[in-house]
């Protein structure tokens, strides 16, 4: 919850990602939702927010119900070429029947038995916070893809508080948290709820005659307009 | 709980000097009940009280399965274990809101119990939210744009929004401690959204 108002602190500039002036200057502990519907590529734009950050020294926290946790790592890995051991961290909240930690390539691995789980989800969160931060890491991106996963185990109004608890710890750290939610994939009145529980709001959607285009809502009043991608 | 009545504490030692000791520290500020095992602990428990101080090593049901119990019955009371060893991270993952390892000064105790009650006070205020946030949610999924643009009940519940996102990250810090991240989720899990 960015609500603090000194202006010494370091801004996060994801505009290099995502053409919009509104996203120039993101306060530490903001947390966005990418909305839009199935296949317009809101994870893909989760991990871009993440790997740019990655390549100036942030920290890097990915909570998945989708992917595997090897998966992402060795797409971090591919990506961000010059990602430092201790520098990545994920937790992967498919590892049905049991919890563990590993370390996977240099990364911290959390498994957690459900995306349901939220107290695992939690300490996997907590225990990769401590690692970045003990490796000197003051600053980080966090993305969970996807909230429409954790919706079909457990009801809106528990998605929510969680939203809202997660972005509250996100805020102590002083981290920016992305989150990914279809909005096909819920009624109307949900999307409203949970959208509730963020700073501010990044829609995608297919343009017309191909390609995406998207807009960004609630950092700075005014809605923008919709720009191709 | 109403306003005047003092918070319940329910301390459940089977050393009656070491129950002693911390009923003299807590009964100016709270209601304090002593069991002197599990079976007594949980018979003296019901929805009055607020924090409990569970032993973890007494003869017959031990801190672990007084807890289960507990978890079962869904109470909202707030759990602290206590312990002669100091316990490792895993003490959250079993579901304790907190641990104080003996021997316990004064401060420590009071200390972790307002800390448990501001969680009990931050769940609440949470539950609070979001039902307004709710209520925000309805409207803005079954009115125009410019319908909400007139409706003064639109405009308030803004507003209450707005004021009750204030408070929550006034409580608790706003969550900067992991046990209370860890905690506070744990109640989301525990079955507390009615």
């Amino acid at each position: 919850m960015a609500k603090r108002t000194e202006v010494m602190e370091d801004m996060y500039d994801l505009s290099s990602v995502l053409d919009f002036d509104a996203l120039s200057e993101v306060r530490p502990g903001s947390s966005i939702l990418i909305s839009g519907p199935a296949m317009t590529g809101k994870q893909r734009l989760a991990y871009d927010i993440l790997a740019d950050g990655a390549r100036d020294g942030d920290g890097t926290v990915v909570v998945t119900t989708g992917d595997d946790a090897t998966d992402v790592v060795a797409e971090f890995r591919e990506r961000v070429p010059e990602l430092e051991e201790s520098q990545l961290g994920v937790v992967d909240c498919r590892r049905e029947g049991g919890s563990d930690n590993s370390s996977v390539d240099g990364a911290y691995v959390h498994q957690v038995s459900s995306p349901g789980d939220l107290t695992g989800i939690g300490i996997g969160i907590t225990k990769t916070l401590e690692g970045l931060h003990n490796s000197g890491r003051d600053r980080g991106r966090l993305a969970l893809v996807s909230l429409s996963t954790m919706l079909t185990y457990t009801d809106k109004k528990t998605v929510f508080k969680f939203c809202h608890v997660l972005s509250s710890r996100l805020d102590a750290a002083d981290y920016i948290g992305v989150f990914t939610i279809d909005s096909g994939a819920h009624d109307q009145q949900t999307i409203q709820v949970i959208k509730q529980a963020f700073d501010g709001l990044i829609e995608v959607r297919d343009a017309d005659g191909g390609g995406r285009e998207s807009r960004v809502l609630g950092f700075s009043g005014e809605p923008t307009d919709w720009k191709r991608i | 709980m109403s306003e005047s009545d003092p918070p319940v504490v329910l301390i459940v030692e089977d050393e009656p000097d070491v129950a002693e000791t911390y009923k003299l520290w807590l009964e100016g500020d709270y209601e304090v009940r002593m069991a002197q095992n599990g079976d007594e602990g949980l018979e003296l428990l019901d929805d009055t009280v607020d924090v409990v101080l569970l032993d973890r090593m007494m003869p017959g049901l031990s801190g672990d399965e007084v807890l289960s119990r507990i978890r079962e019955r869904e109470l909202g009371c707030r759990v602290a274990m206590v312990t002669a060893v100091e316990p490792d991270f895993d003490i959250l993952e079993m579901g304790f809101d907190a641990y104080l390892s003996k021997p316990i000064r004064s401060e420590q105790l009071h200390d972790t119990v307002s800390n448990l009650l501001e969680r009990s006070e931050y769940d609440s205020l949470l539950q609070d939210y979001y039902a307004l946030v709710e209520k925000r949610a309805t409207l803005e999924a079954t009115k125009s744009n410019a319908e909400l643009a007139d409706s003064e009940e639109y405009a308030d519940l803004k507003e209450q929004v707005a004021e009750m996102r204030e408070g929550l990250s006034d409580t608790l810090g706003g969550i900067e401690d992991d046990d209370d991240f860890i905690a506070t989720l744990r109640g989301l899990s525990n079955g507390e959204e009615n």
